[in-house]
């Protein structure tokens, strides 16, 4: 509401302000009026309607530097509100109104020119029977042809990603729990051994999935369950069925994303004041208990930005899953470019929607974290207290009371 | 053993405890022993050891050797049940340590649903009834991070003795408050001692040691220095570092 207020008083009540910014856009407009006419163009069969709008547009330049001539001109005190033909009333209200018909004009030409323009190229991209050499007609034409495949690779890089990282977020929280295991003094020999061994296998697996590259893993393991299935007597087939490089990416992806997730997890749980678990510990809670209870819903809550990274992360890598096979949209755009042999155009429309799936990602991620992250309200300050024990202090605290009351 | 004492067996015994930070012994044979319903105040600079001494007396830190024993048994001893003994003893710390991510109500019924078996509402009530003790009942709803020191630091003593301690350690409890809360947490201590609860008390607050404690230990580089009646210790020291320490408080 502010804001809109602001802009009023920005556009009705200073007209220098108006003149100034209303001759860019009208400059804006000259340049648009200026391009050739599309197929779709509406003002193509409105010559004179044009020529009309054009010349109003260069008159209100005109307009617009005599006023700025007269002000510099009568710079002195309020001279130039006194004596300029601009400052009375009818002359304000002149200048609103015709700075209204040049954002007309403007959006007129816009539509005129850019948006119809591009329509027209969409149009005649379509009705062409032969790739057209022009780069925007062939990025059309190409995706009218092949809009199947991108949107199958789409859909499978989506799949890949989401469902990679929900499965790596509960392998990382079971993980963690082997990784953060600590000796503890009332343990007896067999959870002292189990402890060292989980914690021991956490850190092997997150040094061995984080020093090598996803493709190397995607193609190790894609051909080991290949070889393992194959080796129990099944057909190629049979095989690919069951063992399909879809399954195999999401394996590779759920197994590598696990990795980096557990570490982020990690860091967040040490993120969490040592006193939190002191304080458990103290009051007689096994390590386990303050973990569960105390600490970990904690940690998770610290590490919520670093892991919901990691899904648009995965939206990025799963990318290099497309040399296992994997119809994602690498691979697609990969199949359409050996149809085509369009690479630039082609992958300017790859990076086009690896870029929209990303940023729909974070916001959406986004999102989320803000609801997760309602922070509380300090109810009283410091001040506020009463240093009687035993009588109800603070002012703030009829919130609370209120929850009381309700709840008797 | 004090055979001059042996008609109270007491509740806490701490023997020749040795504790060190790398090469830093912090804590060099300390023998001392807190009887029921005592209230001891252990006072000393920063760096003389009463913190780790209060921390090792429910195993926050591990002693290098040394015994504890505490309802028979020896806390010291590797292997012990520690945290069925912790139950026993009840701990404030400096910084309140209140549960970040649970109300007042959940951070008071957290450890006795979890460890002794309480339902909900059994819980709930004995929480209610400290909080009405720590003048917090009103609270009880609001999220722990949301009090002010003072309030946390009341909230933290009523979730100690939601357990039913035996002995309550206070771990320097009003050294992160502003001068005009201390009051209100000491005062709630004070309540505490005449109930007769047995508690050990590492403070700054002379006061309190003064006027509430049974006994003063007084502890200089890991070792206690002297320790005694507190009468005796605020009015005539025997040592002169002692005398040096509490210089300002002493009554001529």
């Amino acid at each position: 509401m502010k804001r809109f207020e602001k802009a009023r008083s920005f556009v009705t009540d200073d007209h220098r302000y108006v003149f100034l910014a209303t001759s860019f856009v009208a400059v804006i407009g000259i340049w648009f009026s200026m391009q050739r006419r599309s197929a779709m163009s509406f003002l193509r069969g409105a010559y004179s309607v044009e020529v009309a709008m054009y010349w109003f547009l260069m008159a209100w330049l005109a307009v617009s530097a005599i006023a700025l001539v007269w002000k510099l001109t009568h710079w002195k005190g309020d001279a130039y509100q006194k004596t300029s033909p601009f400052t009375t009333p009818v002359g304000k209200t002149a200048a609103r109104l015709g700075s209204y018909a040049v954002w007309a004009i403007t959006a007129a030409l816009f539509v005129d020119r850019a948006v119809m323009g591009f329509l027209a190229v969409v149009n005649d991209s379509l009705s062409h029977d032969k790739n057209p050499s022009d780069f925007l007609s062939s990025i059309v034409y190409m995706l009218d042809k092949s809009y199947g495949i991108i949107g199958q690779g789409i859909l499978t890089t989506v799949g890949l990603s989401v469902f990679g990282t929900l499965i790596a977020f509960v392998l990382a929280i079971l993980l963690v729990f082997l990784r953060i295991q600590q000796i503890d003094r009332s343990d007896n020999d067999a959870v002292r051994f189990f402890k060292v061994l989980g914690c021991g296998f956490a850190k092997v697996y997150s040094t061995v999935v984080r020093g090598t590259p996803m493709m190397v893993q995607g193609m190790l393991i894609y051909f080991a369950g290949f070889g393992l299935l194959r080796n129990s007597g099944m057909t190629v087939s049979e095989i690919g069925k069951v063992w399909s490089t879809f399954v195999a990416g999401l394996v590779t992806i759920s197994l590598n994303s696990t990795a980096y997730m557990m570490e982020v997890l990690r860091g967040g749980i040490e993120a969490v004041d040592p006193g939190q678990n002191e304080a458990a510990r103290s009051l007689g809670l096994s390590q386990w208990q303050a973990m569960i209870k105390v600490v970990f819903p904690q940690g998770v809550k610290n590490a919520i930005p670093a892991l919901s990274n990691e899904l648009v992360v995965n939206i990025k890598d799963s990318s290099v899953l497309s040399v296992i096979g994997v119809f994602d949209l690498m691979f697609a755009t990969k199949t359409v470019v050996g149809i085509y042999f369009k690479q630039v155009e082609l992958y300017v429309v790859a990076t086009l929607c690896y870029l929209f799936l990303t940023m729909v990602a974070s916001w959406l991620l986004g999102k989320f974290a803000q609801r997760l992250s309602v922070e509380p309200q300090p109810l009283t300050s410091v001040s506020d207290m009463n240093a009687t024990v035993g009588t109800v202090a603070g002012t703030g605290s009829s919130e609370y009371s209120l929850d009381k009351k309700k709840a008797r | 053993m004090g055979l001059d004492n042996a008609a109270v067996e007491p509740l806490i015994r701490v023997e020749n405890l040795r504790k060190s930070f790398g090469s830093h012994l912090v804590l060099k044979d300390i023998d001392f022993s807190v009887n029921p319903g005592e209230v001891v105040t252990i006072i000393g600079a920063s760096g003389s050891g009463k913190s780790t001494l209060l921390r090792c007396m429910n195993l926050l830190e591990t002693p290098d050797s040394g015994h504890i024993w505490f309802h028979g048994e020896d806390l010291a001893a590797d292997r012990v049940n520690i945290n069925r003994l912790r139950e026993k003893i009840g701990m404030v710390f400096q910084s309140f340590n209140l549960f970040n991510n649970k109300n007042v109500l959940d951070n008071c019924t957290l450890a006795p649903v979890t460890l002794k078996k309480m339902s909900k509402d059994e819980a709930e009530a004995e929480a209610r009834k400290n909080l009405e003790a720590v003048g917090l009942s009103d609270f009880i709803n609001a999220p722990a991070t949301s009090l002010s020191g003072g309030q946390k630091q009341r909230v933290a003593i009523a979730r100690a003795l939601c357990m039913k301690p035996d002995l309550m350690l206070f771990d320097e409890p009003t050294s992160a408050l502003d001068p005009e809360i201390v009051g209100e947490v000491l005062n709630v201590m004070r309540d505490l001692a005449a109930e007769g609860m047995t508690m050990v008390v590492v403070t700054h607050e002379m006061a309190f040691a003064k006027n509430v404690s049974d006994k003063v230990v007084f502890m200089d580089q890991g070792v206690i220095a002297e320790q005694g009646d507190p009468k005796q210790m605020f009015t005539n020291p025997q040592l002169p570092r002692t005398r040096e320490f509490l210089s300002r408080y002493l009554e001529d």
